[in-house]
Order: C-alpha cells, then structure tokens, then sequence
C-alpha cells in the first residue's frame, strides 16, 4: 500500500503558501493605500480620502491571509513534500494533468497576446484552432491513419471558424475585432 | 398591481412576433447548449452574448440575455444526468438523483422531469419576481449611503458564506480580492488614480466583462483540458414525457423547491447552485423515503431542478430593485442594464415601471421555451455532448477573446482577460468559489462610494452606520454571519442560547 502524498495534503500546503503570499499582499496594499493622497491641501474631509476603503481591504486580507497560513501551518503546511513517500502512479497522473494545462496556457496566450493583433484576426483564428486541435488530438492518438485524420479535421475546423467567426462578428453583429 | 399585470400582459403581446419568437427560441436554445457542455457556464454565455448583443436595443438584448441564462441553467440539467458531470455548477445537486436513474435505464425518464421541474422552478420564481420586486424596490427607496455600505457588505460576507460552507475563510478571501480587483483605477468622488502607477489603461479599472470572461471563461477552459476527457454520452432509449402521476405527488415539492430557490436567488451572490442545494436539502428532510435519496430519488431531481430555476427569477430581484446581482450571471446581467441604460435600483419603478414586467415576461416566456424545446428536442442536442473537448475550446477561446476586446475595443481587456482567467483557475485548483469574488468587484464601487459619502455626512461620525434602524439591522446581520462562522463564537452563542431556552422551559 502506498503512502504518497494525498490531495488534502497538498492542499493544506497550497493553503500555507497561499496564505502566506495573501498576508504579503495585503501589508502592500495597506502601506501604498497609507501613501495616498489625504488632500488636506484642497480641504478635503480626511474620512473621504481615496486611500481609505482600499487600505480597510488591505488590513481584512492581511488578517484572512494570517488566518489561513497559521491555520495551514497547525496541519503541518510548512513541511515540505517528502520525495521518498512520493506515489509514482499519482504523480504520472499529476504531470500529465501539468502538461495538458500548460499546452493549452501557451497556445491560448500565444493566440491572444501574441498572434491577435500581428496578423489579420482570421489568419491568427485559423492557426490557433488547427494547432490547438493537432496538438491535442497528437497527444491521444497512436496510429499515424489517426494523426492524418486529426490533422484534416484540424483544417477544416480551422477554415471554417476562421471565415464564419470573422463574418459573424464583423458583418451580422458589427462587432470591431481586434 | 393591475398596472403590472397590463405591463405584463402587453409584454407578452408584443413577443408574439415571428421575429421576437425566433430570437427567443434561438437564444433559450443556445443556452441550453452552452449549459449542457461541462466547462462553459450560465456567466460565460451572458458575458459572451452581452459582447454580441451591446448594439441591439435595450428590449431585445435584455430578452435574449434572459433567455441565455434559463437556458443555460436548465441546460446543465443535461449533462448532470447523462454524464454526471454537472454542465454548469448550479446542476450538480441534480447529478446526485439524476445519474443514478439514468443509469437504471431511465435516462428518458429523469430528461422529462428535469425539465418540467424547471419550467414550474421558473415559473413559481416569476410569480415571486412580480409580487416581491415592486415592494422591495419602493421599501430600498428608504435606503441611503450606510444602508447601502452594509448590503455591499453583507453580499460579500453571506456569498462566501455560503457559497464556500466548508471553509467560509477562502470564501472571504475570494470576496476580498473581488472588492480589491474594484479598488484599482480612477474613484469617483476625487477622481484619484488608485494603483494605476501612472498607467492609463490601469486608471481605467479592470471592466467587469473582460474580468468574468477570464474567470468563467478561459479559467474553465484551462481546468477542462487539464482534466481527463468525459466520457461521451449514450442514447436515450426510455419514455421522455413525464407522468402525470409523478408530478401531482412533487406538487408540494415543488412549490416548496420553487419558493426556496426564490428566497436563496434574493440573497446577494448566493446564486442558483445554493438554490438547488437548499431545495434538494427540504425536500430531502419532508419526503417519505429519505433512503433514496442519491441514489436516484425523482423527489430529489424534482426538488434540485425547480430550485435552481427559481433562484435565477429570484437572482434577478435584487439586481432590479437594489442593483446588487443575486448570483454571478446575474452581475453579467446587471452590467447589461447599464451598458442598454437601463438604470437598475431603487428608482425603477419611478422611472422604468413597465421594464421590472417586461423582465418578468421575458422570464415567462424563456421558460415556457425550456418546456418546449427541452421535451421535444431531448434527443437531437444530445448531439452537443459528442463534440470532442479539443475540438470545442479553441472555439470557446477566440469567442472569449472578441468577448473581452469587443466592448470597449482594449487590447489591454484581453491582457484582463488572460490574466484573470489564469488567477482564476488557481484559485479553483485551491476551492475559492468564484461567486464572491464576482460580487466583490460588482460592489466594489458601491461600498467605496457609499462609506465615503457617509462619513461625509456624518461629518466623520461612524454612528449613523449602527443608529439607523435599516443600517442596524444590516450591520447585526452581517456581524452575526461572521461571527457563527467562527468555531469558538459559535460554540459560545450556541451556548448561551441553549441556556437561556433551558430556562424559558423551566419557567
């Protein structure tokens, strides 16, 4: 019987380190929240003062944040994982997850901060959605028949939402795009 | 009220148009669509549609955003049935009844029921919507700034409380960040650039849609591709029309699930999932065979698919009487109003009397469309949940990036966007529910303005906040939810109630 390392205690880990950071944020927000302007000068009511909603935020996520990463340290949160206990099946599983998220975060990013905006809105569409699907679908398939197939399909889709969202938006809703 | 019914009834007149039928069947339809497809959500289609719609007139937008979101929240009844994979958070209570009897055979059978609990969910919640919207809106007349500091406060704290009732802290959390997410870019009473470094994109704040596109929107595309793929579904092979039996039995479950689901939706950022819930818990504690209850209990589907419709009529009361949203699509919804010019709040039955009828006709008609479209076309949208994931998010993807661009033409709202759905998607992986947040950078501007304004008032005086009698009950309320929701207090309270009963029953 393996004893990895389960998801909650992952979780009371995210918990602490999350926790953590919040108490940070909310020092910062309440220190440049204090460095606003009070406009005395202009005779401003000092109740009114930009800084102070913000900096009432500040101190609530400061006190949150202290709450979490103590209550997360109580459950051990600080400890660091321990390689030796690590399960392999749960980890396989865990980097295949990481990877899928991190393929579909590079491709969405690289389309919307990066190909949007440098080429024509339907020439960016149609390369993010063939690359999309052929990245995805490669990922599953195992015959090089299947990967023909994908790449196909990944065409066609690409073709067809590249011409019928650039129609849609711009000619029937009047939609600028970018 | 007979003004309201002639508001009404001239509604409905006005909607027997071919091409009023045609949008209303279009947009019930597209929502069930966009329910019933794990990962995109009642909030993504609104935000999306609000893109699209932003130059129709205010009538039609309104009616194909209203259509959108009944649509969409019964649509998720689908997949939580055939898949157990609830299609929108709102359905998962379903997934508990629904999956087990689809799994015995009678998939048909928990289609037919989900469907019509959700016409009669909608319908008990339009009944409300019409009485309790003209009393709210001339009650919140009496509302000035410290009232309204307190409800900004109250949504948030009773949204995390709620909407995270594990660990009400990451729902705080959530709220928080919302409210600071609202505090960067230009205030409105000294025009002072908050966190904007000298920024201009920055001083302009982060727009509402852009946030919730990222949040609902790429964040769930993220954690779609992340996960496993779902299994597509089989065919429907049972009787799909529901007995007449099996509703005379749940009438009381129904009106019961029904009011609930109303009363849950009124809540500020509480929402339709806590609808469901809340329902599927009473009808669970009335019925007579508790025993079957998750593991195929039609009482159970009954109770969960009423309250989660009635709870969206129910979101809606709120957000046209205080401008508070009762759930997340519900903010989307708020902020379509304003963008149509449409003022929202206390003022609306002042100066838009007819609009909170037409609202309430728009609701009627989306859910007698749910009735149809759901029981005579059962089989054909089936089709929907066959469209492989990696197929249909580069789709949903470029959608939400003309849905964050659009509005205000920015490159810098698909920056929002990303980045938001990015910290969205964390967040989810950690169990921070995402309805607070929403909340908080809808009130965020309200609670800042209204404090301020306050204490202007008051020349500095705190007092008003607790002497005014609405703003002291508020304020009791909101203090009184954080302090149950901590262990000792709790402990403490509970205790000194038990006494105090004790001895009331001894004397």
């Amino acid at each position: 019987m393996s004893d990895g390392e389960t998801g909650a205690q992952r979780g009371v880990r995210a918990d602490f380190w999350f926790g953590f950071g919040l108490t940070a944020l909310g020092l910062v927000v309440t220190f440049e929240s204090w460095r606003m302007p009070r406009l005395a000068e202009l005779n401003v009511n000092p109740m009114t003062a930009p800084g102070l909603v913000p900096g009432m935020v500040g101190i609530v996520l400061t006190v949150l944040g202290a709450v979490l990463c103590a209550r997360a340290a109580r459950a051990g949160g600080w400890r660091m994982p321990n390689r030796a206990s690590r399960d392999h099946g749960t980890d396989g599983d865990l980097a295949r997850q990481t990877g899928r998220f991190f393929v579909a975060l590079a491709l969405s990013v690289g389309y919307a901060a990066g190909l949007v905006g440098s080429l024509p809105f339907w020439a960016a569409t149609g390369i993010f959605v063939f690359l999309f699907v052929v990245i995805f679908e490669w990922r599953g398939t195992r015959s090089l028949a299947s990967l023909v197939r994908a790449v196909f399909m990944a065409a066609l889709l690409a073709v067809i939402v590249a011409t019928a969202v650039t129609f849609v938006f711009e000619q029937v809703f009047l939609v600028r795009l970018p | 009220m007979p003004d309201g019914l002639q508001f009404f009834l001239a509604a409905l007149v006005s909607f027997a148009e071919p091409a009023t039928l045609f949008t209303i069947v279009w947009a019930t339809l597209l929502g069930i669509t966009v329910g019933m497809l794990p990962g995109l959500t009642a909030t993504l289609g609104l935000a999306l549609l609000t893109t699209l719609t932003f130059r129709l007139d205010a009538g039609s937008a309104i009616l194909i955003l209203i259509c959108m979101y009944v649509g969409a929240i019964f649509g998720g009844s689908r997949s939580a049935i055939l898949l157990n994979i609830p299609g929108t958070p709102a359905n998962a209570a379903s997934a508990l009844d629904g999956f087990p009897l689809a799994r015995a055979g009678h998939a048909g059978h928990a289609l037919g029921l989900a469907t019509v609990a959700s016409f009669f969910g909608g319908i008990v919640g339009m009944l409300m919507l019409a009485l309790i919207a003209p009393v709210l809106a001339e009650f919140a007349l009496k509302f000035g700034s410290p009232e309204f500091f307190w409800l900004a406060l109250f949504g948030i704290v009773i949204s995390g409380r709620l909407t995270a009732a594990d660990d009400p802290v990451k729902g705080w959390i959530a709220g928080f960040l919302g409210l600071l997410a609202a505090m960067v870019g230009q205030e409105g009473i000294h025009a002072y650039q908050r966190f904007s470094y000298g920024n201009s994109d920055l001083a302009g704040g982060f727009g509402l849609l852009p946030v919730l596109v990222g949040t609902f929107g790429f964040a769930e595309i993220l954690q779609v591709m992340k996960n496993r793929e779902y299994k597509t579904v089989r065919g429907v092979g049972d009787r799909i029309l529901p007995r007449l039996r099996d509703l005379r039995d749940n009438a009381r479950n129904i009106l019961r699930s029904g009011l609930i689901g109303t009363f849950m939706g009124l809540l500020p950022g509480v929402g339709e999932d806590m609808g469901a819930w809340a329902s599927y818990a009473a009808a669970r504690r009335a019925s007579k065979h508790k025993e079957k209850f998750g593991k195929g209990s039609i009482e159970g589907l009954i109770a969960s698919e009423t309250g989660n419709n009635a709870a969206v009529a129910g979101a809606i009361i709120p957000v046209l009487t205080l401008a508070v949203p009762g759930s997340a699509p519900s903010a989307v919804l708020l902020a379509a109003m304003f963008i149509h010019g449409i003022r929202p709040g206390p003022l609306i039955m002042i100066e838009f009397p007819s609009f909170v009828f037409e609202v309430v006709a728009m609701v009627f008609a989306a859910s007698v469309a749910v009735l149809i479209l759901g029981l005579a076309l059962t089989r054909p949208l089936l089709l929907v949940l066959q469209v492989p994931r990696e197929r249909l998010m580069p789709v949903i993807f470029v959608l939400c990036t003309i849905g964050a661009f659009a509005i205000a033409s920015r490159i810098f709202d698909v920056w929002v966007m990303l980045g938001f759905g990015v910290i969205g998607f964390l967040l989810r992986e950690m169990k921070y529910p995402m309805a607070p947040l929403v909340l908080g950078i809808v009130l965020g501007p309200i609670l800042d303005k209204n404090f301020r304004r306050s204490m202007v008032l008051s020349d500095g005086s705190i007092e008003p906040f607790f002497t005014r009698p609405i703003s002291a009950v508020l304020a009791f309320i909101t203090i009184a939810v954080v302090c149950m929701a901590i262990p000792p207090i709790r402990r403490r309270i509970l205790g000194l109630l038990s006494v105090f009963s004790f001895r009331r029953s001894k004397s």
